[in-house]
């Protein structure tokens, strides 16, 4: 089990801000330091109360050029929130968020215009983020005129070639939104998002709402993007299939805090938090002698207005020490490219350097 | 639930002494569309005992929802209706009954749960009032031996602080919590049946895993015959005894789980497994089926699976029969190229 940790040792004692190597090549492309986002809320009745939500609470990543991040995690634990915040959609209260080398937080209107092209977004429901009174011809063509990318027949032209790439047929720039099938719509959807040639796509859920067939359909089509356009995506799911096929990494995230992030083959063989461990052992396996583990272990996703204390993962874990419940433990890098925010990768129990000894001594 | 999969030598072999909670024989429902009616459930049967689960699966516009609303007697009026077929709930004929016999064995002896807990909830009710309402109706109870029965239910389905919270509203609930309350109300008045459609699709897999956890638990002590509508082929290795694939309104495969998942046979099966991505394999190459499932009118005469299957023969516009194999016989294919 301990197959990603094995081959390289720890290092010592890796700052709190370690991150992972990243390609040897370049700077990565999207830099993400310590993002944090609460959003108040009146809430009560009949005397409101202000109620603070910690969506995202020092939330730091890397996206690397042409490579494929998936965000998972539960409802409400803040992976829609991070796509938000990074494309400026709302105003997060700290951290920063540099693309290609850009600070998008300070960028000006001009600046945001330029990066509007590069950075663009996937919705997971195409019907509404689509106008239904809109012809897809405008749906597709606004942003490029808008951004003067192209005028008059150019934008036509411009059209047909992007449904010809999302495996639309031409025709489809005079139909309305309606007339498509969800697969379909969510090819439009891409269609929308390349339009302008940008370097990153935020994809939210991109294939939730769609049947297994089409799913694997948009699945291919987004590979094949991501090949030939050089794509890097943020791929944000709560489906771990879907990550595991789609993405080159993953973070996992509990109530708005990354809490275990690396490389996709060695989180899903041997994940280490045991809140992966739970996401990996609770996701339906089509195979009987292999199913899920059905516990009836009770246990709630605690609600983000009033996380617990020191780890927010501490009522539910396993494996849970006194020092969970004080301290939050901190994001620390276990091995190259892999971090782990959990006290039993840094407790003295793993003082041999070896994390997951530490919880396979502890089952 | 799938402790007695192991026994799956003949079809429904799970409780041969006892007779099934549900059998349905032929079912054809049709639904109209611009004043035309379509099969959209062609000739659908299977029996169900009792503390066994079977899975109806596929994708959407299959006509497995379909089925369940048949079943529950829920067709929309004008729009939906029962062609042929049979319907026997613990030995009552619901086809042949009255409409005031048949209202009077839904939420009796068939209770029932949805995808979405919100949208079947009354917000403006107190929890412990939604799940009395079916005593008094049903069982004619008073209205604090319906509250006492209310509470012990909430128990029942683990609900913590159940008590205090008979009297809480469905907002006040998370979406696992409110799901826990659907299947409080659904086993109010000890139905034998128990039809689940999509029960944890809105839910997340942790939340999944506890309410198929609880879900098996209250089959095994209760002795529900439950009936499972579902997408998620991982949910049915995990709980189904038998599987029923369908498409475009046909059975096109029909098994014992661990015999279906061993050998899918059927063209579509197959596909639907090999386009599903999976949690515990490494990125292997996706086989999306290529094009779309045709709409009602347009679904091919014959094998409706034939225009995006790659094994077509010319047989296939004709309908074949879902035939046994020669090695499994509770193992039913409708495939010319498969079963032959």
């Amino acid at each position: 089990m301990s197959t990603g940790l094995s081959d390289r040792p720890p290092s010592a004692v890796p700052s709190g801000n370690a991150l992972h190597a990243g390609t040897p090549t370049s700077a990565p492309l999207l830099e993400v330091r310590g993002l944090t986002k609460t959003f108040k809320e009146r809430r009560g009745w009949p005397i409101p109360k202000t109620v603070a939500v910690r969506a995202l609470d020092g939330v730091s990543f890397d996206v690397a050029h042409s490579e494929a991040l998936g965000i998972v995690g539960e409802s409400g634990c803040g992976k829609s929130t991070v796509a938000r915040a990074c494309l400026r959609l709302i105003a997060p209260d700290a951290g920063s968020v540099r693309f290609d080398g850009i600070d998008v937080r300070a960028a000006s209107p001009s600046a945001m215009r330029m990066l509007r092209r590069r950075l663009q977004i996937v919705f997971q429901d195409p019907a509404s983020a689509l106008d239904p009174r809109q012809r897809i011809a405008d749906a597709i063509g606004e942003s490029i005129r808008v951004h003067g990318i192209a005028r008059g027949n150019d934008v036509t032209t411009a059209v047909a070639r992007l449904l010809d790439e999302v495996g639309l047929p031409s025709s489809a720039a005079r139909r309305f939104p309606h007339e498509f099938s969800g697969g379909q719509r969510q090819r439009i959807g891409i269609a929308r998002a390349l339009a302008l040639g940008p370097a990153l796509v935020f994809a939210d859920e991109p294939v939730s709402a769609l049947d297994v067939s089409v799913q694997a359909q948009i699945l291919v089509l987004l590979d094949e993007l991501r090949h030939r356009r050089k794509l890097a995506f943020v791929f944000i799911s709560h489906d771990l299939g879907v990550v595991r096929h789609f993405c080159q990494r993953v973070a996992v995230m509990y109530l708005g805090r990354l809490v275990e992030e690396g490389p996709v083959p060695t989180i899903f063989e041997d994940p280490l938090h045991p809140y992966t461990r739970l996401l990996k052992s609770s996701s339906p396996i089509p195979d009987p002698e292999h199913a899920v583990s059905l516990d009836l272990q009770e246990g709630e996703p605690p609600s983000p207005v009033d996380p617990p204390s020191g780890c927010h993962f501490h009522p539910r874990c396993p494996f849970v020490m006194e020092q969970c419940k004080a301290i939050a433990p901190p994001l620390l890098e276990v091995s190259s490219g892999r971090r782990v925010a959990c006290h039993l990768f840094t407790a003295p129990t793993a003082a041999s350097g070896n994390g997951a000894g530490a919880v396979a001594a502890a089952q | 639930m799938s402790a007695t999969a192991a026994t799956d030598a003949l079809p429904n072999a799970v409780a041969s002494a006892e007779k099934p909670a549900l059998i349905v024989d032929g079912l054809t429902t049709s639904i109209r569309i611009d004043r035309q009616w379509f099969d959209a459930v062609r000739d659908v049967s299977f029996a169900i005992h009792p503390r066994e689960t079977l899975a109806l699966v596929g994708e959407s516009g299959c006509g497995k929802s379909l089925t369940a609303l048949s079943v529950m007697g829920l067709l929309p009026a004008g729009v939906g209706r029962i062609s042929s077929g049979r319907i026997t709930v613990d030995g009552t004929d619901m086809t042949a009954a009255s409409a005031a016999a048949a209202q009077a064995m839904r939420g009796d002896r068939i209770g029932m749960i949805f995808q979405e807990p919100m949208t079947s909830l009354n917000p403006v009710l107190p929890i412990g009032f939604q799940i009395a309402e079916s005593l008094v109706q049903h069982r004619g109870m008073s209205a604090r031996q319906a509250r006492q029965r209310a509470l012990e239910l909430m128990e029942l389905v683990r609900i913590p602080a159940a008590a205090q919270r008979l009297d809480a509203y469905p907002h006040q609930f998370s979406g696992g919590m409110r799901q826990r309350v659907m299947i409080a109300i659904a086993l109010a008045c000890s139905p034998k049946v128990l039809i689940a459609d999509e029960p944890t699709t809105a839910l997340d897999v942790t939340i999944q895993a506890q309410v198929l956890a609880l879900l098996a638990d209250l089959q095994r002590r209760e002795g529900l015959a439950v009936l499972l509508i579902t997408h998620n082929l991982g949910v049915v290795a995990a709980v189904a005894d038998r599987v029923i694939v369908m498409y475009g309104g046909d059975v096109v495969e029909s098994a014992p789980v661990n015999e279906f998942f061993r050998r899918p046979t059927h063209p579509y099966s197959e596909a639907l497994l090999a386009a599903m991505p999976r949690v515990d394999r490494s990125a292997a190459a996706l086989a999306p089926i290529p094009g779309q499932v045709p709409t009602l009118p347009d679904l091919p005469a014959g094998c409706r699976f034939q225009s995006r299957c790659p094994h077509r023969i010319e047989r296939c516009a004709e309908l074949p029969p879902l035939m046994p194999l020669a090695a499994m016989p509770a193992h039913g294919v409708r495939c010319w190229v498969r079963a032959p």
